[in-house]
């Protein structure tokens, strides 16, 4: 089990790392999906389920949706590959950077383990539901912020 | 450090990186924004669990609320010099040229 949470951290990081080398916005988004669906495996693995669930929700099936439409707008129609060499010198340069400054900095010799949410079997009340919770009885500023930002941006958008 | 902490991390560097030499297109650099957007939401998402302090839930809630508008700003700004230009080339963006 604790494999399995090092590959989806692992699968996380190598999303990443297709996003920035990405040779063309097709594939960007496929690595960006893979990060996401990761990230929210991640998330459940620890017990943190409503947060991971609003990921998949709001994430991949509202934002990267509009994302997708816009790449078939925008994007050309004889795309790079994965395979092409200027991608994967792109892919290994950036993935060697991020390692040599990994090792240099020594943060390999001092990794530690980490817990979960409700370690002591199940409870009634969740971290995470009861955090979601505070957004509407004592968070509701940030609630009305939050609807006023996106009134704002739609009007931009149409704008 | 833990190795999540290090999982993204690595992804923000990565996804930065991507963002600082983006090459051709407009949108693999928002792509690379959303991707700094996601490694910051799950590095927020871990504050509640390891500090067991429910109420900093709503952090990351609220950061993914302002990461979309920021995603459909920049989406908007996109299609507008789409329509200008073409396409969304970078070489294509130089009126401001010497």
């Amino acid at each position: 089990m604790m494999e399995f949470v090092l590959f989806l951290g692992l699968l996380f990081a190598l999303g990443g790392l297709a996003v920035a080398s990405n040779p063309s916005p097709y594939y960007g988004v496929v690595g960006l999906v893979v990060a996401a669906i990761a990230g929210g495996g991640w998330l459940v693995s620890l017990g943190f389920s409503f947060v991971s669930l609003m990921l998949v929700m709001v994430y991949l099936g509202g934002m990267l949706v509009v994302f997708v439409y816009s790449v078939s707008l925008a994007a050309d129609p004889y795309p790079e590959t994965w395979t092409d060499w200027g991608v994967v010198g792109y892919g290994f340069g950036m993935g060697l950077v991020v390692m040599v400054g990994l090792v240099v900095s020594g943060v390999f010799g001092l990794l530690t383990d980490v817990g979960t949410v409700n370690g002591a079997g199940l409870l009634s009340v969740r971290v995470d539901f009861s955090g979601a919770a505070v957004l509407y009885s004592e968070g509701a500023g940030f609630l009305l912020i939050g609807g006023w930002g996106l009134l704002l941006t739609l009007f931009v958008v149409l704008e | 450090m833990s190795h999540l902490h290090l999982s993204f991390y690595s992804a923000f560097i990565l996804s930065s990186l991507g963002l600082a030499f983006h090459r051709t297109h407009l949108i693999s650099a928002l792509l690379c924004l959303e991707s700094m957007m996601l490694s910051m939401y799950v590095a927020l998402a871990m504050w509640p669990i390891q500090m067991q302090s429910p109420s900093s839930t709503i952090i990351p809630i609220i950061m993914l609320t302002f990461s979309a508008c920021e995603a459909g700003t920049g989406l908007a700004l996109l299609v507008a010099s789409t329509r200008t230009h073409g396409s969304d080339y970078l070489h294509n963006f130089n009126l401001l040229r010497c």
